[in-house]
Formats: C-alpha cells, structure tokens, sequence
C-alpha cells in the first residue's frame, strides 16, 4: 500500500515550505522528488493542504470511566484522530479516577486501536483529591511519567513539595492547573466589569497568581519539574517568564479558546461559555498572545471537557463548567492564524508539547495534514463527541483535518 | 413611544431610558386608579400570569399580585416551598409544566444570576424579573426611582447614595443601572468586603464612611443585610455593623440639609437603619411600598402589549 500525497506544503522550524511530494509506504513517510504517475495505489492532491508533524494535545478528558454518558474512550480516540492529534494526554478525573496499575491497564486496553498515541496524566493524589499520594512509581512502572490531578489544582502546598520530590527519582512531570481555591470562593465567571455587571460572584486573577508564585517557590526550593496547565491570567504569564528567566524547569500551556473568547462572551448568561479557568479579559488575553509569541507559554491544548446535555442546560450558576475544544480545533486555531501565523501555532501543538513531555519525534514519523480553508457545518450530524456543549454549535467553520499517519495508520477525513 | 422596547422585563441593563419614561407615566395613570374608590380596571382581563418564586418573599410577591388583580388578571401563585423543585426538578420542567396550563406571563423570583435569561430563552410567555440572585430587581429600581420622582420632582441630577450589603444585593446594581439612566450621580457605601471589587467601573462613587455618603447626597437608599445570601463572613458582627454602617438620627441632625431616606425592605431595625429614622420625616419607605402596585401595574400592562 503506497500513498502519494502530492504538492503538500509542511509546516516545521518556523516556515512553511514550498509544495513537495511524499510518499506513505511500509508504514513511513517519504520524501520523493520523482514522482511516477500509476506506481502509487493512491494519490491525493494536497495542494491546497497544509501538512506538519502529527499534533500533540496535552490536556482533554474522557468521561470512561464513570461518565461514559458524556464522552467513551472509544469516542475521545475518534475526536482526537479525525481533529488531527497524533498524541493525547487525557486527565485523571474519571469516577474511579485513573490512579493504579490497573486503571492505567485498562486505558490501555480501551484505547490501543487508537490512531492517536494515548498517554495518561495519573492522578498523584487519590481520587485527585489532594491529600494522600498514589502509588506514583508503581504507575511509572506502567509507563506514567506525567502526573496531576487534572482539573483540581494540588493547592496544598505540603503536597506539592512532596509530590516534586518524588518524581525527581524518575524524571516525572508534575502538571497542575494551578489556582487557590479558597480566593475563588463560589466563583462562577471571571472576576471583572462584567461579572459585577451581571452580579455574579468572581474567580480573581490573584486566585490563579497566588498559586503560581506559591508553586515557583516550591519549585524553586525542590527541583525537579513541573508543567502549568491552562493558565489564563497576565500575572501568570509574567511570573512564568520571570522563573523561566531565572532558568527553573517550568513549561506552560493554554487552552485555544482562553484565546478566542473573552469575558464579554458571558453577558448573556450563555453557559456554554462557562469553563475553569474563566474566559478572563481582553488585557489577560493579550499577556497570553505575548506570552506564546515569547515561548512563556510552550503548548496550546484543547481542554476538552465534555458536558452532557443536562449539566449545562440550567441556571448559569448551576451548571458545570467546561467546553469541548477537539473538532472545535483547527477552526480555533484559524482563527489566530492572521495574528500568530502558521508555523508558531503549530509549533505549539508540536515541538513546544514534545519538549513539555521530555520526547521528541523524527520528522515525517508521523503527520497531520488539513485544509485551513474548508468550511464545514458544526452540527449534530457532524459531532463526533457524544456531548455537545460549544457555542459554536450550529454554526460554520473553516478548517479541516484531511488526514493523520501514525502508528503506522492512515486517517482520512 | 407606546409600547416598551422588550417583551419581558429581565433587568434595567436592558431597557432604554425611554422605556423607563413610559413606565412612569403609565404608573402615574395608575396610581390615580389606585386612589378612586374602584380600584380595579379590566385592562387585562384576559391574561393569565403565574407568579414562580422560588425564594422567599413577602412583599414583592403581594405587590405583585396586587398588581395583577388591579388589572383583572387571572393569578396563579407558586413557590418552592410547597413545589415539586424540592423533588429535582429542573427550572425548565417546573415551567412548562405552568406554562401548558395556558399561562401568558410569567413573574419569577429566583436564587441564580440570570436565571430570567435563561427562562426566556427557552420558553414563550412574556417574563418579569422579580428579583435573580445578586443580578438585578428591576421593578425595584423602577418604583426606587418613581419615588424620588415623586418627592424631588426629578432625577436627573439628584445625587443617590446606596448605603449596605451591596455585594449581595440585586436591588443595588438594578438602581445604579436605572438612576444612571436616568440621570442620577450614585455612590455606593458600606465595608470594602461588602462591595464588589470593580464596582466603579459602573461610573458610581465609592465610599466607606455612611456620614460622608450623607453628607454628599441628596436620597440615601439603605439596603439590608443579606444574611441568607452570604455563604460565609464578611464582617465581624451585626453589633461593630450597626455602629460603624447603620444610619442614626444623630448623623441626619449632624447635616445642614434635609434628605431622603428610603429602604427596599424588610428592615432590620437597629442594625442598617434605627426606628428614629426609619419612621421620620425623612423616610419615604411606605411610600415606595405603595408605589410598587402602580409601577407594577404599568410593567405588567405595558408587557402584555408586547407580542
């Protein structure tokens, strides 16, 4: 079985390149600057594609196990595929949550048809509820070496310490999405106008800043390393820089649509635009640019967290939080493209994720390849995920995942 | 202008200044009704409203209630009490549920910001904010500001003071909308923890001292503690609140000006306002009560023409 696929323009070290040719044969991609017509099972013209390394997402939840309602491995290993992600790091913050062998077996199982390479974010406190650890090196034992627990911050700072310090014995990485809960008191939306406007009690910047001084200070004092998941705040951003200056072993990711929304989305008590961290202002967004254009910020994620039906549909307050942000992707990202460009942006779901994760991949090991101009309609019929909590449902977006090679496999879309 | 910009009434965030003018005069029309000795006119005689309070309530729910029998409507009460939330029913269910038994407006109070908002996307009868959360309490602002019409002639121009709990009040940020809209300068006064912290970026004053908000306006509004609403401490007692933030006769004798004193009630007498003041010269507090009918009146009624 061989593929031709012709006149792609790939995305690596800062560029776009000028059309070539390549060849997917004996599980491989190839470059060829013979191309002859009829020797390829297959062609697809890619003129109009543009192609890169395959994408890597370092945050998105499955609910399997406990909340199959809302998303299954099964469903989570399609999104991921069909959205162009070559590697995946899904959450901890199932019911059970993933936190022995034996979860960490079972994901396995669930999920080695994969296209995309599944890789687990363990919880380092059981049920991720930030208090006793997990068994941290018989997980590593399976392979873990990233550990967290997902959409809860490890906000007491004994257990952070403790936690750097044992994962220092195998080079674990510590993510966090770090914020103090108790300045973030029954918070719903950003603290701001127009929270105050809508009289909605806030989740302030200093919830998000607090935290992450505290843990750079921790950092600081064990070694070791630590990666921070979806900030959100210009504090954060700035105080990343400073310890990145300093030269602490830190890395940082944002969520794509902290980029594209933005408090004044919330107005109309929409809850589908109710997510942690909040949408936060259009001065915390601007840091972010800054801060991904600066490398503070190595890796955007999707953040997909799916909600069912009936956990969003109620009063604002009482809803959950979270969006999806899989299919949603690559529309996101052209959105940024005219201000980040291309080759940044896929930087950031690339190489700036690789170097989070400590691996590297060789060129053309595997490859995503989408039409940034294809419009298609996000609807029901089209929606991959079993739950469909994004405001952009109903509508019409540009950019298309064609196809993703990995392991071995060829996607088409 | 005839008819208000809106079919429902979800805050003053959304309505014109011009809205607000047509509400006055039309309760200024009903206000003369309320005073004949036939109080009651058959303008909506074939409409039905249910009134859904899934909070407490005294006098708002009578209020409007009052409103609606003034206006030949027929009435359906309904409160969480004696409701079927308290089994888990969604807010959605609970209202259609009403609404299938042919019901034209809805009057809901509720515990959640935006919960109005959320019913009027979903649902079609014409729907009144009787108070969401810490959002707003428009028919609140409305008679508030009716009021101060009615003393001081005007609004436009008047300097209001709203004096207490802000953080958790509706009735604060639905009066800064309207006053504003109407032309009024607004401060707001009480402890720091007790005020959202980007609140002037609504465009209100910002003080700390109840004797200097007096001393600066000409309409103090006092709003009561929300003790209910208050999850945890903000302040260290009710004893250290009443003597540094409630209002004294002793601090209105220390003016060289006479000014008004409302309250959207129910008062907590002796902690956000004393007896000597509550019951004096100066307060207009039953006057906003018996104002609220006829304002409620001309929402209600200027409503059910909006299709």
């Amino acid at each position: 079985m061989s593929v031709l696929l012709r006149s792609l323009r790939v995305i690596d070290s800062g560029k776009i390149h000028s059309a070539r040719n390549f060849i997917i044969k004996e599980g491989k991609v190839h470059f060829v600057n013979d191309v002859k017509e009829g020797k390829y099972d297959e062609v697809i013209d890619c003129s109009s594609f543009l192609g890169s390394k395959g994408w890597t997402d370092l945050r998105c939840s499955s609910g399997e196990p406990g909340e199959e309602y809302k998303e299954t491995l099964d469903s989570l290993g399609e999104l991921l595929a069909a959205s162009g992600f070559a590697k995946a790091v899904v959450l901890p913050n199932t019911i059970p949550a993933f936190q022995n062998k034996n979860d960490i077996q079972f994901f396995k199982a669930k999920t080695q048809n994969w296209i995309t390479e599944p890789l687990i974010q363990a919880a380092v406190t059981k049920d991720a509820h930030g208090e006793d650890f997990t068994d941290m090196l018989d997980l590593h034992s399976q392979g873990v070496t990233v550990f967290g627990d997902g959409l809860k911050p490890l906000s007491n700072p004994d257990r952070l310490m403790k936690a750097l310090q044992y994962l220092k014995k195998f080079q674990g990485v510590l993510f966090d999405h770090s914020f103090e809960p108790l300045l973030a008191l029954f918070g719903q939306m950003h603290e701001g106008t127009v929270s105050t406007r809508m009289g909605m009690k806030g989740i302030p910047n200093i919830a998000e800043d607090v935290a992450i001084q505290k843990n750079i200070e921790v950092l600081t004092y064990t070694g070791g390393r630590m990666h921070f998941q979806t900030i959100s705040s210009k504090g954060a951003v700035d105080k990343i820089r400073k310890a990145k200056s300093l030269g602490l072993n830190v890395t940082a990711d944002v969520s794509l649509y902290q980029l594209i929304f933005s408090e004044e989305d919330l107005t109309s008590f929409d809850s589908n635009y109710k997510v942690m961290p909040p949408f936060r202002s259009q001065e915390d967004k601007d840091a972010l640019m800054e801060g991904l254009k600066d490398g503070t910020i190595d890796a955007i994620v999707s953040n997909h967290q799916p909600q069912d039906f009936d956990a969003k549909y109620m009063e604002f307050d009482l809803a959950q939080f979270g969006m999806l942000g899989l299919q949603t992707f690559l529309p996101g990202l052209n959105r940024l493209s005219e201000e980040l460009g291309w080759p940044l942006l896929i930087s950031k779901i690339t190489d700036g994720p690789d170097s989070v994760l400590g691996t590297s991949v060789e060129d053309l090991q595997n490859l995503t390849v989408f039409d940034p101009q294809e419009e298609w309609l996000y609807d029901r019929n089209s929606n991959l995920s079993l739950s469909a909590n994004h405001p952009w449902m109903g509508q019409k977006l540009k950019g298309k995942v064609k196809l993703v090679f990995n392991k071995g496999k060829l996607a088409k879309f | 202008m005839s008819q208000l910009s809106s079919r429902h009434l979800l805050g003053i965030k959304d309505i014109s200044p011009e809205d607000i003018q047509l509400i006055f005069e039309t309760a200024d029309n009903f206000k003369d009704v309320l005073n004949r000795p036939i109080k009651k006119v058959p303008s909506l005689r074939d409409i039905t409203i249910a009134n859904i309070f899934f909070e407490n309530s005294t006098r708002t729910k009578l209020s409007f209630e009052l409103a609606e029998k003034r206006l030949s409507a027929d009435v359906v009460n309904f409160s969480s009490s004696n409701s079927s939330v308290k089994k888990g029913e969604t807010l959605i269910d609970t209202v259609n549920n009403i609404l299938s038994m042919k019901v034209d407006m809805v009057v809901m109070r509720h515990s959640s910001p935006g919960a109005p908002h959320f019913l009027s996307r979903n649902i079609k009868a014409n729907i009144v904010n009787a108070g969401d959360g810490t959002h707003e309490h428009p028919t609140q602002a409305l008679l508030d500001a009716f009021s101060i019409r009615e003393k001081l002639g005007d609004v436009a121009g008047k300097k209001v003071a709203i004096i207490g709990d802000i953080l958790h009040s509706r009735v604060a940020l639905s009066n800064i909308f309207c006053l504003q809209k109407l032309g009024a300068e607004v401060m707001v006064c009480g402890p720091v923890t007790l005020l959202p912290k980007y609140i002037d970026t609504l465009g209100v004053k910002v003080e700390h001292d109840v004797q200097k908000a007096l001393e600066w306006c000409d309409v103090a509004n006092i709003l009561r503690i929300q003790l209910e609403r208050q999850q945890i401490k903000y302040f260290p007692s009710l004893r250290e609140y009443s003597l540094y933030y409630g209002v004294n006769r002793k601090m209105l004798d220390r003016l060289n000006k006479e000014i008004v004193i409302m309250h959207p009630g129910p008062i907590n007498r002796g902690v956000e306002l004393n007896s000597d003041v509550a019951d004096s010269e100066h307060s207009i507090i039953l006057h906003q009560v018996e104002n609220g009918v006829a304002v409620r009146m001309a929402v209600l009624y200027l409503l059910a023409g909006v299709k």
